[in-house]
């Protein structure tokens, strides 16, 4: 690539402003600005193509939408008896409030699409359950509760599957059922080091919860149990699209915080919406940068040239997931997520079409990859929350976190090698994929 | 003075957050009145869809103008959470001396877009292309003058504050 041409001065001076700190959205937006000025193109065409994607992508709706249901979740007391529920559950078990933890974040992963939020929701509440008489360290408490929010996007709903979406172009409803069984996986993997760090550190057992107490605590869970079967129902037969089923979601935890649980008010109705409003804007803007940053991707034949490049080389399918998935590791590292989705996974997708990879399956492989980039240091989002949360030291945490991180990784390479983990429920679900 | 302007500052914050609140509200609206039609009543709307696509695309541009602070913003700070006051006064003055002269040169050719967009109309509501998109004026010049501020504030020594993790908010 010449080094001098318009298009790798542009990557430079993005790469440069995003290094020094200026938010991401704007130095995309910028850096295609300045792409058009220098290409003797009309400068306007980074705002038209902005302008213009932003409002013809219907899907990304479902963002806002998605972050207010999570909000009015967290203020009413549904993540509260949700948690009763899971320690009724799974309680009783050595390590037990770890696995609470875990079931806890699983069964809110069908109802938020979000890991900040699956954290910001009940992350403080179960760390303090955690710490509480010495039970378990605070780093530990901090460790297993980012790594199991990292399910939140896995299984849908889920805000990076829908930026997924967007950039490959293609119907979410199959990618949201495609996370199911991963996410269920992911779960999986980490109630079983749980189970062997109980072990081996001797953590507790719950008292407990005698059987005639069961049938209350599961009524009063239910109508937060019902929201993931609302929603994946609905999705499933086809009846909503997911946008519409992220509107039902808000306006079911809505009513329910104010009908059922009295547990809502119009304050923190405002609040939640603010909230809500001022997350859309900061995702939005990244959002906006790359519309129209990939307008510069498409003049210059980007995804055509990498492919070119690629097939060079004769990869086979598997190596190409393999090298995906390294150079999204070590990415996630680095990267905030939504900006690895945005930027970095377009180019990739042309080339996994071309390879005759599926498309659902590569894009739940991408979003299970980033979203361990989110408890990966030194770039790890969740693990500064927690860090933050818990007031564990960050060190303590990211050594703690490190087993859960291997068995993320062990459960990511057998979704990449089995598809069939992924694309089984889309099939019977009528997907010819 | 400065503490009438400070007190002013925070009361049109206010009001752009209201904005912003408010916008997100009728997004949310719309769509449950959709739904309910659609499903419900069994007769679609095309207006409620606009709506909320023009809730949605001024929500973003408002919003991000007016009421996503520095420590909401996303970024990337594994080197700018890192060093030192002085240094990241240096990096805001480079990155908004940037940031200014791109948008700045910029904004007559896009002023001219959303102008010339007054010759196309919305499918249902009618609304005139020029007012739909006239949020991105809106938005650069706000952003322009926000970054000439944060410069004003680099060059008077006062360091961006370092970030606050916890209460950056994406995925």
């Amino acid at each position: 690539m010449n080094l001098a041409s318009p298009f790798s001065i542009t990557l430079w001076v993005i790469t440069i402003l995003a290094l020094l700190g200026l938010p991401i959205g704007h130095a995309m937006i910028a850096g295609s600005i300045l792409y058009l000025l220098m290409a003797g193109l009309d400068m306007a065409t980074a705002a038209e193509q902005l302008l213009n994607g932003l409002y013809t992508s219907y899907v990304l709706l479902a963002v806002p939408l998605f972050l207010f249901a999570a909000e009015l979740m967290n203020i009413g007391t549904m993540s509260d008896r949700l948690l009763r529920f899971c320690n009724a559950l799974v309680g009783r078990f050595r390590g037990g409030l770890g696995h609470v933890n875990i079931v806890q974040s699983v069964i809110f992963a069908g109802i938020s699409g979000s890991a900040i939020a699956d954290v910001a929701g009940t992350g403080r509440v179960i760390i303090d359950m955690m710490t509480r008489n010495g039970k378990y360290t605070p780093s530990y408490a901090a460790a297993i509760t980012a790594a199991s929010a990292v399910i939140g996007p896995i299984i849908p709903p889920s805000i990076p599957m829908v930026l997924y979406a967007l950039v490959s172009d293609a119907s979410i409803g199959y990618r949201f059922l495609g996370g199911i069984i991963p996410g269920l996986l992911m779960g999986l993997a980490q109630m079983v080091i749980n189970a062997i760090m109980a072990r081996r550190r001797g953590f507790p057992v719950e008292e407990p919860i005698p059987a005639r107490e069961w049938p209350g605590i599961t009524v009063q869970a239910l109508p937060a149990l019902m929201m993931p079967v609302i929603l994946l129902g609905g999705i499933r037969v086809g009846i909503t699209t997911p946008t519409e089923a992220a509107a039902i979601a808000a306006a079911y935890a809505y009513v329910i915080s104010l009908v059922l649980y009295r547990s809502i008010t119009l304050r923190q109705t405002y609040d939640a919406v603010l909230a809500s409003a001022r997350s859309t804007a900061s995702i939005g803007l990244l959002i906006a940068g790359a519309l129209a940053f990939n307008y510069v991707v498409t003049v210059e034949n980007i995804p055509q040239t990498v492919r070119g490049i690629l097939s060079g080389y004769a990869l086979s399918p598997t190596v190409f997931l393999i090298a995906v998935n390294v150079v999204l590791l070590v990415l996630g590292c680095l990267l905030e997520g939504s900006t690895i989705l945005l930027v970095i996974v377009p180019i990739f997708v042309p080339t996994a079409q071309a390879l005759g990879i599926d498309l659902v399956h590569f894009g739940v492989v991408v979003v299970f990859n980033i979203m361990i980039g989110l408890v990966t240091p030194p770039y790890g989002l969740l693990l500064f929350i927690v860090a933050k949360m818990s007031k564990a030291p960050l060190g303590a945490i990211i050594r703690d976190t490190f087993p859960f991180v291997v068995a993320m990784i062990v459960a990511l390479a057998l979704i990449t090698f089995i598809p069939e983990l992924v694309l089984w429920l889309p099939r019977v679900s009528g997907y010819k994929g | 003075m400065a503490f009438a302007l400070v007190r002013a500052g925070i009361w049109l914050r206010g009001r752009a957050e209201n904005v912003a609140a408010a916008l997100l509200a009728t997004m949310f609206i719309a769509f449950i009145i959709q739904i309910v039609f659609r499903y419900v009543l069994n007769w679609p709307l095309g207006w409620t869809h606009e709506v909320c696509i023009l809730a949605w695309l001024w929500g973003v541009l408002w919003g991000a103008a007016f009421i996503v602070t520095e420590a909401d913003e996303i970024r990337f700070d594994v080197i700018y959470g890192a060093v030192s006051e002085n240094t990241r006064r240096v990096f805001s003055l480079i990155t908004g001396a940037a940031l200014v002269g791109i948008y700045g040169i910029s904004l007559p050719a896009v002023t001219d877009y959303v102008r010339f967009m007054r010759v196309e109309r919305s499918a249902y509501l009618k609304i005139p292309f020029d007012w739909l998109f006239s949020i991105y004026v809106v938005f650069a010049v706000a952003t322009l003058i926000r970054y000439l501020w944060l410069m004003g504030r680099a060059v008077r020594g006062e360091a961006p504050a370092a970030l606050d993790h916890a209460r950056i908010r994406d995925l």
